[in-house]
């Protein structure tokens, strides 16, 4: 079982560094040609101060494809892992608090965002999705060394 | 292995080097391109103490804003279920109403935006603001509303002056838009439409679909 997983593990590396990397890049770039939008999705959280929410409507969608090349291309993926699951955890509690507090917003999380109708609200699935995402960073945390990684 | 050791340093610090570049470039330039603009025509109805949004009835009281995209398909049904009220409302100068027209969705929102701000200054905006939106296409940019559609849903309305032909061709107004959105992110409006009475919102859920309530609620904020 041991053997297994350390033949497997660069390979899982890969593939993990892959999918978070790719959804990380997606996200960031769907946000960038509309970032006064990407603005009012954090606002709509309503959970931080309104020039703070829109100077991290600007900067998020960036540092999401930052961290993206790096996890692609294989570079400082113990630290990009850590800041992608940290970014994914701060997602959730956005999510999160928002679902408690009863609020109808759109996770803005590729693209779009706002005040939506309350039926059409998701945020199970967004938070669920966020979890995987967030277990992806804690993994390439862990075994951050991995096939085909610029950084050996 | 340890004879590559250098190279592969000088890589991966090449690579960090190069993307911590693309992202500082990419935020300084978000924030550059997406700045207000300071030199900027506005038509005559706009205030810029009402977050640049075309004021009717300026000394009338209560004050209702309304956040608007055109192309907003929420807003279409807004306009068509409360629009009938709301010019009644501004007709009998029961209210200042303030529009701010938002440009959310992107080109052709622009465009509209415009449009309605060259009627406003026409005396038209409100017949323009309705117009708009009972011409709006069933998808967002599809390259259907340009400077001659938008001359040709003026002339629907009566509006045929060279001065209008001439601001929507020329787009008088389009940098007047940013200010509208950035106004609106200072006012925390997170949704098209968004509508405001006093400042205060009204209900999502039960006030918007329903005209009574949509009355009771105006009536409630002191529209008599």
């Amino acid at each position: 079982m041991a053997d297994k997983f350390r033949v497997a593990q660069p390979w899982l590396t890969l593939l993990a560094r892959l999918i978070l990397g790719a959804v990380l890049l997606v996200a960031g770039a769907l946000k960038v040609p509309n970032l006064p939008k990407s603005a009012m999705a954090v606002r709509a959280y309503e959970m931080l101060p309104i020039p703070i929410a829109n100077f991290l409507g600007y900067t998020l969608p960036w540092i999401e494809i930052g961290l993206g090349l790096l996890l692609i291309v294989g570079v400082t993926v113990k630290i990009s892992g850590a800041l992608g699951a940290l970014t994914m955890l701060a997602f959730i509690i956005a999510i999160a608090q928002a679902w408690a507090r009863g609020l109808s917003i759109d996770c803005g999380c590729f693209g779009g965002g706002g005040t939506i109708d309350p039926e059409d609200t998701k945020y199970l699935s967004e938070i669920i999705r966020d979890i995987g995402l967030m277990a992806l960073g804690i993994f390439l945390y862990l075994y951050p060394k991995g096939r085909f990684a610029i950084e050996k | 292995m340890a004879a590559n050791n250098g190279s592969d340093k000088g890589t991966r610090n090449l690579v960090i080097g190069m993307v911590v570049f693309i992202v500082a470039v990419g935020i300084i330039f978000s924030f550059i391109s997406n700045r207000a603009s300071s030199n900027f025509a506005i038509p005559a109805a706009v205030s810029e103490a009402d977050g640049y949004g075309i004021v009717l009835n300026p000394t009338a009281t209560p004050t209702i804003d309304v956040w608007v995209d055109y192309q907003c398909p929420a807003c279409r049904t807004f306009e068509l279920l409360h629009g009938g009220y709301l010019s009644e409302v501004i007709a009998q100068k029961k209210a200042k109403v303030v529009f701010h027209p938002l440009t959310f969705i992107g080109a052709e929102s622009i465009i509209a935006a415009n449009a309605a701000a060259c009627a406003a200054d026409e005396n038209k905006f409100v017949d323009m603001n309705l117009a708009l939106f009972q011409n709006q296409g069933g998808s967002e940019n599809s390259g259907r509303w340009q400077g001659d559609t938008m001359l040709a849903i003026g002339e629907s309305i009566g509006i045929k002056s060279d001065s209008f032909k001439q601001c929507v061709r020329e787009g008088n107004y389009v940098k007047w838009t940013r200010n509208v959105t950035e106004a609106s992110a200072s006012k925390n409006v997170n949704s098209t439409p968004t509508i405001r009475i006093n400042g205060k919102d009204l209900d999502r859920n039960t006030e918007y679909g329903d005209p009574v309530k949509f009355k009771a609620a105006l009536a409630a904020g002191g529209v008599k």
